[in-house]
């Protein structure tokens, strides 16, 4: 049996391959780890470590979390949580030139917190959003640019789906890794706003001011999300201060989200029956993917892929910070063919031996990672957020969104860079609590 | 076939639910210290049923996340026969993992394996995983033969 480089090697293009031919991610990334794996080790091996990885994968305390999270995003959007957080933001910062762009933002960031998926949260607000920005006269371009940009925040704010399937895949701690990612988060969020300041500053027309809101209508939006809001600092606050388990947590937020729903009046059987279904649905896509991720992985580690191109990275001596802006560029030019979960999960059992090799944190790494993922949903020619905004409003063309998204576009790639060159961004709040 | 999809989501996500209630009561048990003993067992043997019904489901579905760069755009004809291949390398692999599973079941059908501190028995976790991967195999396989649209 053989177990080289140059076998792993070959596995990677056969998966680039099915890849790019549109089998399904769980699909080619299982049966090009099955076959590598036969290649190597031979098939009874193979086919044993395989099933054990699927009963192990389907029995996963760690896991059994995303269902969770998802369940709680669902029986959420049930409640209105979407609406309301956008409602806030629009009462507080609205008036304001460029406001209601801001308060897209703000409410993205708002949802992403009780919901880990980007494509979610974009087509979420921007049916919420979208529409408010343009009656009142914001350019298309601006808002749905806002949008598709700031439903990436849904990946980064915790709780984050992509972040819970590199901490199984990585074997990391997803308490440690939504720690890490706040700052991220946030700092990215503060990004978004600096580029709407900009852009309103030198083109007032783009977005002109709409009317104040009363003190009284921004109270009464704040009291439509008071329940959503604590259910979120519980959640991810108990998380960040070790009080409970990010399993705990997700189960604390899925009840939270229930007895919510039932107090606003919104839960019966049938929309019972359609956040089960939907959160199983997207369960079931999430779990074949790890499976197929962990066997791919498995096949990796075989072959001594992960250590020959670490080996020969460490060999050019760039240093890491050099090294990582290189592995940027890598991500970014494969994430044009690659699709954000399909690139992490190539990418984790390959990258992340080198990283660690270098003396870079996992946890670090798995926030650039998904950050550099979130910014493969905004750029062609995947850039499925575009895709999803232009679902929501078929008016607008593709060529617009795209201009709208670039300045936010530009602003990720600065904002990589700076979580390359300073990592305390990312690790400094984990340090700092101890985690 | 309505009522067997009705039947699976319910059992799916009863066992969702029950996960959900368990962690929850074991989060309440620790901070008033009376701690739920095996809340993790638990949630780790329903939470199998809840991911083998969600498997089930996204696959009836179609729901499997793919990269649409090539697909999108296949002329019909082209899109429908790449979907039959895919189809049937997905059948291949549902049929080694169902081999694989079953192989492993057979070794340690008389081991006694069950969890540490509740002593759940695994024996009925692995038949649930081998039937998921048996009906998402009969599902990959239906795909194949299915007839084309135009």
């Amino acid at each position: 049996m053989i177990g080289q480089p140059s076998v792993g090697l070959v596995g990677v293009v056969v998966l680039l391959a099915l890849l790019i031919s549109g089998m399904p991610i769980g699909i080619a990334l299982g049966i090009a780890g099955l076959g590598g794996l036969i290649v190597t080790l031979g098939l009874e091996p193979a086919l044993i470590k395989s099933g054990v990885l699927v009963f192990e994968t389907m029995t996963r305390y760690e896991l059994g979390t995303l269902p969770l999270f998802m369940l709680m995003a669902h029986l959420c959007f049930t409640a209105g949580a979407s609406g309301d957080f956008f409602g806030l933001a629009a009462r507080l910062f609205g008036h304001r030139r460029g406001g209601l762009a801001i308060a897209s933002v703000a409410g993205c960031a708002g949802f992403g917190s009780i919901n880990g998926s980007s494509l979610a949260t974009t087509a979420t607000m921007g049916l919420v959003a979208v529409p408010e920005m343009r009656t009142r006269g914001y350019s298309d371009a601006l808002a749905t640019g806002t949008i598709a940009a700031g439903g990436t925040l849904g990946q980064m704010i915790p709780p984050s789906g992509a972040l819970i399937v590199f901490g199984i895949i990585a074997e990391q701690s997803i308490g440690t890794l939504f720690t890490a990612a706040i700052v991220p988060g946030l700092t990215q969020m503060l990004c978004y706003f600096v580029v709407i300041a900009l852009l309103v500053g030198s083109r007032p027309s783009l977005a002109p001011p709409t009317p104040r809101a009363t003190w009284a209508e921004r109270i009464a939006a704040l009291r439509r999300v008071v329940d959503i809001g604590l259910l979120v600092v519980v959640v991810i606050g108990g998380i960040v201060l070790g009080w409970i388990t990010a399993s705990e947590a997700a189960a604390v937020g899925a009840a939270g989200a229930l007895l919510i729903c039932m107090k606003r009046g919104k839960l019966d059987r049938a929309t019972l029956r359609r956040a089960l279904e939907d959160t199983l649905r997207t369960s079931g896509l999430i779990y074949l993917v790890v499976i197929g991720a962990l066997i791919f992985a498995a096949f990796i580690g075989v072959t001594g892929l992960a250590d020959a191109i670490g080996s020969a990275i460490v060999d050019l001596d760039l240093g890491p910070v050099a090294t990582m802006l290189l592995v940027a560029v890598f991500l970014l030019l494969i994430g044009s063919v690659l699709d954000g979960l399909a690139l992490m999960l190539l990418t984790t059992p390959i990258l992340l031996p080198l990283v660690t090799d270098m003396g870079l944190s996992a946890i670090w790494f798995g926030i650039f990672l998904v950050r550099a993922m979130e910014i493969g949903f905004i750029h062609p020619p995947i850039g499925m957020n575009l895709y999803v905004i232009q679902g929501v409003v078929p008016d607008v063309s593709l060529g617009r969104i795209f201009k709208g998204v670039l300045p936010f576009l530009a602003a990720d790639l600065v904002h990589l860079t700076l979580l390359i060159v300073f990592p305390v961004i990312a690790l400094g709040l984990p340090t700092w609590l101890g985690r | 076939m309505k009522r067997l999809r009705d039947l699976l989501v319910w059992i799916a996500g009863g066992a969702l639910l029950s996960a959900v209630a368990v962690d929850s009561l074991a989060m309440i048990g620790r901070q008033i210290r009376f701690p739920l003993l095996g809340s993790i067992e638990i949630v780790e043997a329903v939470v199998l049923f809840a991911a083998g019904g969600g498997l089930i489901i996204a696959t009836l579905d179609g729901a499997h996340a793919r990269v649409n760069l090539l697909l999108a755009r296949l002329p019909e004809y082209w899109r429908q026969r790449v979907a039959r291949v895919h189809a049937l390398v997905a059948a291949l692999l549902f049929a080694a993992l169902l081999a694989g599973t079953v192989w492993i079941a057979a070794d340690l059908w008389n081991g006694y394996e069950e969890s540490e501190l509740l002593r759940i028995p695994y024996k009925p976790l692995r038949i649930a995983a081998a039937c998921t991967l048996g009906v998402l195999l009969v599902l990959s396989l239906v795909a194949v033969t299915r007839r084309s649209t135009k």
